[in-house]
């Protein structure tokens, strides 16, 4: 087994290389796949930036929340109504959908945070469960189209980058949606890194850990617990945002608007691996894999897979994801990063810095 | 001079009153013992000190009264609290428990750091390990050198030596008896080990059922028989 010291000339080698094939992955996709391959990636970061802001909230601090479908349904909902009512361009609706879900996170958080545990769960499936019906109520049809939703983001809205090209059509859709999706998730990464890594991240994993002792070292619980809340709704509405731009439509239906929604980022931070920076990132990605893989099943009647779900005309789609979310959570279960972590640890470890004071 | 005085200190469970008036008094610089049977309400004596219970009566810190002040801002006018049960935080590493330890203040910390690390040695080999995956005796050590971090004046330290072999309780007795006579640190102690207690403490406190039963000057206590037969096993 190897044995690296951190900040060694192999660590920073193997860092290198890791990072060199990661670019190179991020810039394959989009110059030599087909187009619905990039778009299942773009899909796949906005998902990715969802289940990374739940986890600041659940992963890290410890409070779960059902309730960020609504926050990713903010965000949608204010980029297409300043796009297609206030003639905005999309980059800035970003900006008006952090601060307007931040708001309400901080307002929906400031009364729940206080309770704790399955009832903390409750108040924020009502939360999810309210928001849809909200969008539906008549007396703000005026701003959110009812049921029907908002059709906004027409295709040649799509604003120029000199660096990707002219992007047009489908295509050039699909790739535009791929870069600014990658964007932003690194934005929001590198916030949540910062953060974690940070006094701010000590003390939300101190109240995580025991709220009491958390207090008695000077930690303000409730507002740390709020300000986090607020922040990750924020991150949440950014991939409503991108959502609503790379679809062009949104709906009180649409699949992430509803408590589905908040399920699937719930699920992609577990797979993914709770409380750990990447983890949402390993975990949306086999979500999204495992979706798209598993749609087609069941439809064509030919082969093993076939023969067993053919009986049905309905798409066994999800009875497979779900199987097959199981199966990797009886392997893995502190996620997909806990397990990778484990294996790492039987080829190599890295032995950290002597960060011992001197005086 | 009173660093802390209680005077008529209530607090309660929902609708179960656990402390029904309690006066107690710690000067500057004094090592205060309380003593007491399981459910006498030590633990939550020291909690409405600290801060972590609602309470009402008279808490006088330093001349200002705290009983109405949140846990987060008792810390900051310089009252650690080391609770029953250690609850150091078992996802940070060693090094990140004592730096939250320091989540109060914004001037240089490594210093202290680097002292507590001479005082527990054993801290600073296992700094970059988990805080769970210590042993009961280095987690104790780590939740009281992290209540120190923040350079308390009043530490309060419930039964640090639960579930310690005799040895560990021992130096940690050191340590605590070392900070008061060389640093001047008040300690409030609540401890089990009566005799361990009273060769440390200059005064007692003795609780029963939420009140104060019993008090003086350790001597006068582990003298008195009637008390010794009665709460001090023989
Ligand atoms: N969280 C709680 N909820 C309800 N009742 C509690 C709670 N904590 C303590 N009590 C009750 O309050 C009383 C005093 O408890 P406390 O923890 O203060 O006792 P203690 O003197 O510290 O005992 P021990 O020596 O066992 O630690 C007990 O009767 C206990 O049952
Ligand atoms: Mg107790």
């Amino acid at each position: 087994m190897l044995k690296i010291k951190e900040g060694s000339l192999q660590h920073w080698a193997i860092r290198i290389v890791g990072f060199a094939l990661l670019a190179l992955l991020v810039i394959y996709i989009p110059t030599q796949s087909e187009t619905a391959r990039i778009g299942q990636f773009a899909s796949a970061f906005t998902l990715i930036i969802a289940a990374m802001s739940l986890n600041m909230v659940l992963g890290f601090t410890g409070q779960i929340s059902l309730g960020h479908s609504a926050f990713f349904g903010i965000g949608g909902y204010t980029a297409a109504i300043l796009i297609r009512d206030h003639g905005w361009s999309p980059g800035y609706t970003f900006y008006a959908a952090a601060v307007i879900a931040f708001v309400v996170g901080c307002l929906i958080g400031l009364p729940v945070l206080r309770i704790r545990g399955a009832y903390l769960a409750l108040v924020t499936l009502a939360v999810a469960v309210l928001f849809p019906t909200l969008l539906r109520w008549k007396k703000l049809e005026w701003l959110t189209d009812g049921a029907k939703g908002i059709d906004s983001v027409k295709y040649d809205d799509l604003p120029v980058w000199p660096i990707l090209g002219e992007l047009k059509g489908r295509d050039g859709r699909a790739v535009f949606s791929y870069w600014l999706g990658l964007l932003v998730l690194v934005i929001v990464y590198l916030v949540c890194r910062g953060l974690i890594r940070s006094r701010v991240g000590r003390s939300l994993i101190a109240i995580r850990d025991n709220e009491t002792a958390a207090a008695v070292m000077g930690v303000n619980v409730t507002r740390t617990k709020v300000l986090i809340f607020g922040i990750s709704a924020s991150m949440c509405a950014l991939a409503g945002v991108l959502a609503t731009l790379n679809s062009g439509v949104v709906t009180p239906d649409g699949q992430f608007v509803t408590l589905l929604g908040s399920i699937i980022f719930l699920l992609i931070m577990v797979v993914g691996g709770a409380g750990t920076l990447s983890g949402p990132i390993i975990g949306g990605l086999v979500y999204v894999w495992l979706d798209n893989t598993t749609r087609g099943i069941g439809t064509d009647s030919s082969g093993v897979l076939g023969f067993v779900f053919g009986w049905t005309d309905q798409s066994p789609a999800t009875l497979i994801l779900g199987l097959a979310l199981i199966v990797i959570m009886l392997f893995a279960p502190t996620g997909l990063m806990g397990l990778l972590r484990k294996l790492t640890r039987r080829i190599m470890t890295i032995i950290p810095r002597d960060i011992s004071p001197t005086q | 001079m009173s660093l802390l005085k209680t005077v008529g200190l209530r607090a309660s469970y929902g609708q179960v009153d656990v402390l029904l008036g309690i006066d107690i008094d710690v000067s500057e610089g004094e090592m205060v013992v309380v003593l007491g049977a399981n459910g006498a309400g030590k633990t939550t004596t020291m909690r409405a000190v600290s801060g972590t219970i609602a309470r009402s009566g008279s808490v006088v810190f330093d001349g200002q009264e705290i009983v109405s002040q949140s846990a987060e801002s008792i810390v900051r006018l310089g009252v650690a609290h080391v609770p029953q049960g250690r609850g150091t935080f078992s996802e940070l590493t060693v090094e990140e428990n004592l730096r939250i330890g320091a989540y109060i203040r914004k001037d240089s910390i490594e210093s202290d750091i680097a002292r507590w690390y001479e005082t527990f040695p054993r801290l600073e080999e296992r700094q970059n390990q988990r805080a769970g995956s210590l042993s009961g005796g280095e987690q104790q050590m780590l939740a009281i050198a992290r209540a120190l971090m923040s350079r308390p004046r009043l530490l309060l330290c419930d039964e640090p030596s639960l579930g310690l072999a005799p040895l560990v309780t021992q130096e940690l007795f050191e340590v605590l008896k070392n900070l008061n006579e060389q640093d001047g640190l008040s300690v409030l102690l609540v401890e089990q080990n009566a005799n361990l207690a009273l060769k440390v403490a200059s005064k007692v406190y003795l609780l029963e059922t939420g009140q104060v039963v019993a008090s003086g000057s350790a001597e006068a206590i582990a003298g008195d028989e009637r008390i010794r037969k009665a709460y001090l096993g023989g």
